[in-house]
């Protein structure tokens, strides 16, 4: 059989898959339908603009960890990380402004400093777990317990604060729009457009999801397996310390309950969106809905007074566990394997 | 029904059996039986349905018509190895042992012995001392499955399924991945189980192992019954022939002489690796160099370490006059030389991908422009592989690992290829392949040292090294013991070094 | 249980006789336990502990404070032998990371002769503690709610922002709903945001894209306020006589009171600095020569622009 005429069986394959796929984006569909019943202003501008301003921190972060999840890692320690480097950042800012004074220059040497911090801080992990051969697991909780202790140290047990004077300057790049969308949500779309480009449109890309699906025959196919993996560690750092230099203007702060649970939201957000967790096989335009359907969970919650407060985690837990079964459910689907 | 399949009573029968997955047929009407105490070879290319017939008669797959007889009674098989409690047992090939548990725990898996309700391991393990003994397995049951070699665990499958006194033992492929010693082992085993009374069912593509072992044979090609036939009614060609259903020209095509005066491309002197020592050979432009020696012997073990995929402790590699040490296996590919795995699950392809990123994974940056990778050049080069190396997938979008062995392998081939490489290490290059596939790739490989590529062969396989190369050299525990050439190759010598009888360590 | 604490009761009355001879023989001891401070009002407890450390210390040259935080219950409870074992104290002042597994521990250091200070958080046996120092969550409700009445008239409406869910949380809610009653204020919703500020703006964006009309914010806790005016001043919500009432006593938002912030208009106190409280009234118990030994229930103070000045300490971490 030639490639050009096998189009008649592979149409019903690639039917299938596509259900598969959209799984995500009908669980999206359904909150919203479910959203918008419980009361109309679900839909209303300012709400939608806020659910997309706040799924681009969880966001920006999961595209990292779409890159870590498919070439086989994990990394738990992205909530930390965030704190940390948002804690750093403002030390460095409220620093500055003697030096720089208050204005954008000050603002970008944060942000140049989240950027470098959250490269190095992805590079830690990654050659931990590729030269210092630990699992990623172990890795990742360990730096995730030091983050986290070093952002309580920077802050003396309490909340590090930006200096009012930076906020002016540092404001806009959280709650300013551009073309009617908040800057977070560009800076969200651009990290989406790249992330996707890099996993499937680069040899990157294939080399991670060749690592994840098997670490031995991507040795054998020329692949340098541990500087790859090490560069989806620094993906990752790169991503949370985008989330972190939006994150940052929005309430000025950082402490020690910065971040906290985030890397579980972001690994939930990646599995939702159809990534395997082992490995091999990534998705970013899932990981992007993946998000939106975690915020979307929770703000349908505070719109409505139907169910206990108590029980919230219960939804979320029910809601993400069925939008997983959507997806890998075998639904009756006979598993045709020749000789 | 063929040759009087009633004469005898058969412990296990299928009738008119037919499959179809969806709707592709897989089997038409095909009948075989089995009797207590025979060996019943199931011979056919890649792809004409053995490994279904396999599992119907198993259980592991319901026929679409016909019918299963079990002792004369028609039964319907309970599925997913239920059939084990019948005494079916059927040995994948694709070993099915827990990789981090002991030898004696995968054994005993899912019926352990206890007292007290608490785990008899002492017994366990006397017992699985004496079932290897038995086979003359020379392994401690308390040794982890992932420590040992393929061989190993072959054996530790084969031995699994005697201790749970089977009835019927189908076996897919069990002497694919042993050694020709561990083979007569093996068959040794395979004779006393069947003065026991057990029916053997195997699959082989090795047609005299099939011809020295066997009772009956059963021939399918493209799903069809061809023929049950005594074993010793039939010559190798004429299996052959059944098999393919055509006339198998000669399987080696004919040795071009080699050119004496030719570059040396490739020089190794004194290499020492993890299980090599001071191994030294030269590799000469357009050759083919076989390596030979027993499983374990360290083959593998030095082109690994000239790839960069294992560390070198000491020696030299010149590549065409100047010396070098790859530090990775890119380095080694972009060098122009390129090592196909024998591991072809683990270590060669994806088997969860289909075709276009595994042919061009090997040689991505070839396929990369402005940054991105060039779809459209990657659908072509396919295509082209899929036109040269003759793979035929049911559907372009498949997974490869529901492709068929042979195709598998020509992908395999086909993705080292994509990086023009001047020098290939092919190793076991037809582990797990049909006859025809097998020709195919020994004309390949021939026509690529007529266009000035070398090539090294290691394998197992006596006849390959024989029949393929223009020179041989044996390895015996990490050392090289002989070079033979010309008219010097031939199995006795080979064995000879390969056993340490000969050799050049030998006082 | 009646005849352990009776005995109990014994002991007391043998320790206090016992340390009172102690403290003029020796210098006193002191152990301060508390856990380690990891969000802002602990780093602030912290603060003031190491403040009345300072100014004990100074006053009586012959009183020792040893202060440990640790950071679960066990190695609290680990810190408290340790005290007893090592340092010998003559009281401790304890705040003790949960009730139910630091009782037994605490009883053992009560055993070992020692006065016993139990701060906000009660042990889940009662009679362990001599003085008993703890700020008071109903009327932490309660204070926020007459003030919501005094701003706020019949048909006005109101959310309220809670913080995470535990008995404290209960107690505070459940007193504001109780003392709203019959005000005629419709409270329209509440959430929980967790004490944390990110929650609390989240959840205010979400109550204000909701809800078109809301008139005031009972946001509980200092940390959720600051959540909840970010939000309000995102959405343009802030003006219109629209005002929010946290609670603890940040010193940012003390400070804000003090300059006549009209959006936080006020903060109903639960402060951190009842640790310094208790360790003066633990000296006390050596010094004064009145009776000491009971319950000291902080109120609930409302802070105003008028007495802010005095609940304010800017070198505080909280």
């Amino acid at each position: 059989m030639t490639l050009s005429t096998a189009n008649t069986t592979a149409k019903g394959r690639s039917m299938k898959f596509d259900v598969k796929t959209a799984g995500p984006a009908i669980a999206l569909i359904l909150l919203c339908i479910i959203g918008f019943s419980l009361n109309p202003a679900f839909l209303s501008e300012g709400n939608l603009s806020n659910l997309l301003t706040r799924s681009a921190f969880i966001g920006i972060i999961a595209i990292g960890a779409t890159f870590v999840i498919t070439a086989g890692g994990i990394d738990l320690s992205v909530g930390s990380m965030a704190a940390a480097i948002a804690g750093v950042m403002i030390i460095i800012m409220n620093n500055a402004v003697d030096m720089l004074g208050t204005g954008v220059a000050t603002v970008l040497l944060g942000c140049g400093c989240s950027i470098l911090l959250g490269i190095g801080a992805g590079w830690i992990n990654g050659v931990l777990t590729t030269k210092g051969k630990i699992e990623a697991f172990i890795v990742t909780l360990g730096t995730m317990g030091i983050y986290r202790s070093l952002v309580t140290y920077f802050a003396d047990g309490g909340t590090l604060s930006l200096d009012f004077a930076i906020r002016g300057a540092y404001r806009p790049v959280y709650y300013d729009s551009f073309l009617g969308l908040p800057i977070p949500v560009w800076v969200f779309i651009v990290v989406s457009i790249v992330g996707w480009f890099l996993l499937n449109r680069t040899a990157f890309g294939r080399y991670c999801t060749a690592i994840g699906s098997n670490e031995g025959v991507a040795k054998y196919s020329a692949i340098k397996v541990d500087r790859v993996k090490t560069i989806t560690y620094m993906i990752q750092g790169l991503c949370v310390s985008l989330a972190t230099i939006i994150y940052v203007p929005r309430l000025g702060s950082a402490s020690s309950s910065t971040g906290v649970l985030w890397e579980l939201e972001a690994i939930a957000a990646v599995i939702i969106g159809g990534t395997v967790l082992k490995g091999g096989y990534g998705r970013i335009g899932g990981t992007i809905l993946g998000a939106l359907i975690l915020t979307t969970i929770g703000n349908i919650l505070n719109f409505t007074d139907l169910i206990s407060n108590y029980l919230n985690g219960t939804m979320q837990g029910l809601i993400i566990i069925i939008a997983v079964w959507l997806q890998r459910g075998d639904w009756g689907k006979a598993k045709a394997s020749k000789t | 029904m063929p040759d009087g399949i009633n004469d005898i009573f058969s412990v296990l029968q299928a009738d008119r059996i037919s499959k179809s997955f969806g709707s592709v047929p897989v089997l038409f009407s095909v009948n075989m039986d089995v009797r207590p105490g025979e060996v019943h070879a199931l011979i056919g290319e890649n792809g004409a349905g053995k490994s279904t017939l396999m599992k119907i008669l198993s259980g592991f797959h319901d026929p679409t018509s016909g019918r299963i007889l079990f002792d004369g009674e028609e039964v319907v098989l309970p599925p997913n190895g239920g059939a084990e409690m019948l005494g079916i047992v059927l040995i994948h090939q694709e070993l099915n042992l827990a990789e981090q548990m002991t030898v004696e725990e995968n054994i005993f898996l899912g019926r352990e012995l206890t007292k007290n309700g608490i785990l008899d391991r002492q017994r366990m393990q006397a017992q699985v001392q004496e079932y290897l003994q038995d086979i003359g397995l020379d392994i401690a049951p308390t040794a982890r499955i992932s420590d040992l070699s393929i061989a190993e665990k072959q054996m530790v499958e084969i031995v699994k399924a005697i201790s749970r006194n089977a009835r019927v033992l189908i076996m897919d492929e069990p002497t694919a991945v042993l050694t020709e010693a561990e083979t007569e082992v093996f068959f040794r085993q395979v004779t006393k189980l069947k003065e026991k009374g057990v029916a053997i069912v195997f699959v082989s593509h090795k047609l005299s192992e099939v011809k020295e072992i066997s009772d009956r044979i059963t021939i399918l090609r493209d799903g069809q019954w061809i023929g049950t036939k005594e074993a010793g009614d039939m010559s190798l060609d004429a299996m052959a022939q059944m098999m393919v259903g055509r006339e198998l020209s000669d399987l080696y095509p004919p040795m071009r002489e080699a050119d004496v005066d030719a570059d040396r491309v490739l020089q190794v002197a004194n290499l020492t690796a993890a299980g090599v020592k001071d191994v030294s050979f030269d590799l000469k432009r357009g050759e083919i160099l076989g390596f030979s020696g027993l499983i374990g012997a360290g083959r593998t073990s030095v082109f690994e370490a000239i790839c960069g995929l294992e560390p070198i402790i000491s020696g030299t590699i010149h590549v065409n006059g100047a010396e070098t040490r790859f530090a990775s296996v890119a380095a080694a590919r972009d060098a122009g030389i390129a090592y196909l795995t024998k591991d072809r699950k683990a270590k060669g392809l994806l088997l969860d991908k289909k075709m276009r990123p595994n042919l061009t994974l090997f040689s991505l940056p070839k396929f990369v422009k402005r940054f991105g990778l060039d779809i459209k050049s990657e659908d072509a080069a396919l295509e082209r592989a899929v036109r040269r190396f003759d793979i035929r997938a049911r559907d372009p979008d498949i997974s490869v690992g529901d492709m068929s062995g042979g195709n598998q392998q020509k992908l395999l081939l086909a993705k080292v290829m994509e990086s023009e490489p001047q020098i290939v290490i092919i190793d076991e290059p037809t582990r797990g392949i049909d006859v025809g596939t097998k020709q195919q790739v020994y004309h390949f490989v021939t026509a690529l040292a007529a266009e000035g590529v070398s090539v090294v062969v290691i394998s197992s396989e006596m006849p390959e090294i024989i029949g393929l190369c223009h020179r041989v050299i044996v390895m015996r525990d990490g050392r090289t013991t002989g070079t033979l050439e010309g008219d010097g190759i031939n199995e006795t010598e080979i064995v000879r070094y390969a056993a340490g009888l000969k050799g050049e360590g030998l006082e | 249980m009646k005849p352990f604490s009776k005995l109990g009761a014994m002991v007391m009355t043998g320790a206090l006789a016992m340390s009172a001879t102690l403290a003029h023989a020796d210098t006193i001891k002191i152990g301060v336990s508390y856990p380690t401070p990891t969000h802002a009002w602990a780093a602030g407890m912290n603060w003031h502990a190491e403040q009345a450390e300072k100014r004990l210390e100074a006053l009586y040259p012959d009183v020792d404070m040893i202060l440990v935080n640790s950071s679960d219950p066990s190695a609290q409870a680990s810190a408290l032998e340790d005290l007893v074992s090592v340092h010998k104290i003559d009281a401790l002042v304890v705040l003790p990371f949960e009730s139910e597994p630091l009782t037994d521990p605490v009883l053992n250091v009560k055993k070992s002769g020692a006065l016993i200070t139990v701060v906000d958080r009660g042990l889940s046996q009662p009679g362990i503690e001599d003085i008993y120092v703890a700020g008071n969550n109903p009327e932490l409700g309660r204070v926020s709610a007459q003030y919501m009445k005094t701003r706020l008239k019949s048909g006005d409406n109101i959310v309220v922002l809670r913080g995470i869910p535990t008995l404290i949380d209960n107690e505070r809610f459940d007193a504001f709903m109780a003392e709203m009653e019959g005000s005629g204020v419709n409270i329209l919703d509440h959430k929980h945001a967790n004490w944390n500020r990110d929650d609390g703006f989240e959840v205010m964006q979400d109550f204000l894209s909701r809800f078109p009309d809301i008139d005031a914010v009972w946001a509980q806790d200092d940390d959720i306020a600051i959540g909840v005016v970010a939000a309000l001043k995102q959405a343009g919500r802030d003006g219109d006589g629209m005002f929010v009432v946290g609670g603890a006593g940040m010193k940012e938002t003390i400070k804000a009171i003090m300059d006549g912030e009209t959006l936080v208009p006020v903060d109903v106190l639960y402060p951190p600095s009842m640790i310094a409280t208790a360790m003066d009234v633990t000296v006390a118990a050596f010094k004064s020569n009145g009776p000491v030994a009971g319950r000291y229930i902080l109120g609930a103070t409302l802070i105003t622009p008028e007495n802010a000045a005095s609940f304010y300490f800017p070198d505080s971490p909280f």
